[in-house]
């Protein structure tokens, strides 16, 4: 083996997936909700130029397919998003028809405003698809002490909405 | 063999490159940054936060002069050392020329729910003690029940562990704290504003027995957020007096506290009432006038007159308030009723950004005395970031 081709195997090895801790999470989040013991997990890429035009960010760790043997499941999102020093990340599952049944903030790393963790508030978005939009404090509950994680929750939601319903009308999704 | 330990050397050093937080001890002395050059380069990846709030206040009590004041400048401080181990520090400059550490502690997460803390940290007390932010409540001023019956800022060193559980949408804090000190140089506890003057601070701070404090948030149902506290034990008395009578008071302390938002409107409000015992022989000791039983509570409600879909938001408020540092006394000492105090508070707040905010406000004060108080007019702004 050439020596480039070692290192572009080291560096390919280095960019691609998710850190272990969140992969774990992200596992049994799928296994728990689309109640499937085998699964495969691998990014569905977006061409650049048009996921640079995207609200949400589609790059090489962002948007999976998740299928059991050749059968399509749905897809998973991983992102991180602000929280008021520092970012949390997130997860979000569709199914095929691109309507979440799932979000989950995977890590929080700061004290305030990791109330956003909170199963009972991320269930607002569940059943809901491309074509909803989410507003804080008007079709998103405010939660009094988690203002800004709140609102960042809420916009990156809001962004991933518009980003799939771009995708699907390109017939991408 | 030539080839690997190229690539060795290639690997090692992206990764030396790749590390933008230097270990403090070992350090290549080439990529060496102090604190400050560390938060000047500006890399959110390098665990370094800077952070602050400030309140610049105007009073104007009716018939006699105003106040103009730099009430408090606070500069945020944190480094995350790695995932699981953070510091946070607030240093506080009050009224300009004073200079306090709000906050200092070390957290240490063991769990994705359980993180252990010891420091100077915030006692768990109500709304305000912890979420005391100038854009975080409504009024120039914190509440007063938030000065007289909870003296926030309210910190003292301790230990403890605080965390979540998502699934119950609940959070946590409990916490060993150093308590009040008994005579804290020449002031004692009593008087107008309860057990304020005890606060120690952290400053060479005096203990001879811990107290316990913890607080349970609950945020479950849809709007609404509701907090139980409560806060056990006795004040600090000096060592070759602790024996004696009088020297210590004994304090248990809980609050309720709820605070509610929807659409353009919310409310919030808080009850706190604290038992203090053996005070008749405090105040026999020390010439005070303790009360036996501290109690107080408002309640508050504000709509936001902008349409939602405005990014600023202009919140009318109004509060009621009602405390008084003589809910009971022990012994010979007689209720003041100066202490029994009430007030209105009108006002408006204008976030001209999510951080930034303009405040005005009326208030109306009154007590069981049949004196008058003069009301005042507050003006504001006040800025977190």
């Amino acid at each position: 083996m050439k020596l480039n081709s070692i290192i572009i195997l080291v560096f390919s090895f280095l960019a691609f997936g998710l850190p272990k801790n969140i992969q774990k999470k992200v596992d049994s989040e799928i296994k728990k909700t689309y109640e499937v013991e085998t699964f495969s997990f691998n990014t569905k890429t977006i061409a650049s130029d048009i996921a640079n035009e995207l609200p949400s960010e589609f790059g090489i760790d962002n948007f999976f397919e998740i299928k059991n043997d050749t059968k399509l499941l749905g897809y998973a999102y991983v992102s991180k998003a602000p929280s008021k020093t520092d970012k949390f990340d997130y997860l979000v599952l569709l199914d095929t028809n691109l309507v979440i049944i799932k979000t989950k903030i995977l890590i929080y790393r700061e004290d305030y405003g990791g109330e956003i963790g909170s199963k009972r508030w991320l269930k607002q978005f569940i059943g809901k698809t491309k074509d909803d939009e989410f507003r804080y404090g008007d079709n998103i509950d405010a939660i009094s002490g988690a203002t800004i994680s709140v609102r960042s929750m809420t916009k990156a939601m809001d962004d991933l909405m518009k980003s799939l319903k771009i995708l699907n009308t390109k017939g991408i999704l | 063999m030539k080839n690997f330990s190229l690539l060795f050397t290639i690997l090692a050093a992206s990764l030396t490159y790749a590390q933008t937080v230097p270990d403090s001890l070992a350090t290549n002395p080439k990529n060496q940054q102090n604190a400050a050059q560390r938060i000047l380069s500006g890399n959110i990846n390098s665990g370094v936060t800077v952070g602050g709030y400030g309140e610049i206040t105007y009073n104007q009590p009716e018939g006699d002069n105003g106040e103009l004041d730099v009430q408090r400048l606070v500069l945020l401080f944190g480094y995350k050392f790695n995932d699981r181990v953070q510091f946070v520090t607030e240093i506080e400059l009050e009224h300009v020329e004073e200079v306090f550490v709000e906050q200092a502690f070390v957290q240490y997460s063991l769990t994705d729910n359980v993180n252990l803390r010891g420091g100077l940290m915030l006692v768990p007390m109500g709304i305000t003690n912890e979420y005391h932010e100038p854009t975080t409540f409504n009024g120039v001023e914190r509440p007063s029940i938030d000065k007289s019956i909870v003296p926030t800022t309210w910190r003292e060193i301790g230990f403890g562990v605080a965390g979540r559980l998502d699934n119950a949408s609940l959070r946590y804090q409990a916490y060993l704290f150093n308590g009040f000190k008994s005579v804290n140089g020449s002031k004692t506890l009593g008087g107008a504003n309860g057990l304020r003057n005890g606060r120690q601070k952290g400053i060479q701070s005096t203990i001879d027995s811990p107290n316990f404090a913890a607080k349970l948030d609950y945020y479950g149902i849809s709007n609404l957020r509701l907090g139980l506290s409560g806060y056990f034990g006795r004040t600090q008395a000096e060592d070759d007096i602790e024996d004696i009578d009088g020297t210590s008071v004994g304090i248990a302390m809980v609050g309720l506290d709820a605070r509610y938002a929807y659409k353009r409107f919310a409310a919030r409000g808080q009850f706190i009432h604290a038992n203090i015992s053996d005070t008749e022989d405090y105040n026999a000791l020390n010439s005070a006038d303790l009360g036996s039983a501290l109690q107080g509570w408002y309640v508050e409600a504000a709509y936001n007159l902008l349409p939602q879909s405005k990014k600023e938001q202009l919140f009318a408020f109004a509060r009621y308030s009602d405390y008084d540092t003589h809910a009971s006394v022990d012994g010979g000492l007689i209720k003041n009723d100066a202490y029994d105090r009430d007030e209105w508070t009108f006002g408006l707040s204008y976030k001209i950004a999510p951080g930034a905010v303009v405040k005005a406000d009326y208030q109306l004060f009154g007590d069981a005395t049949d004196n008058d108080r003069p009301n005042q007019l507050n003006i504001g702004l006040g800025v977190w970031f």
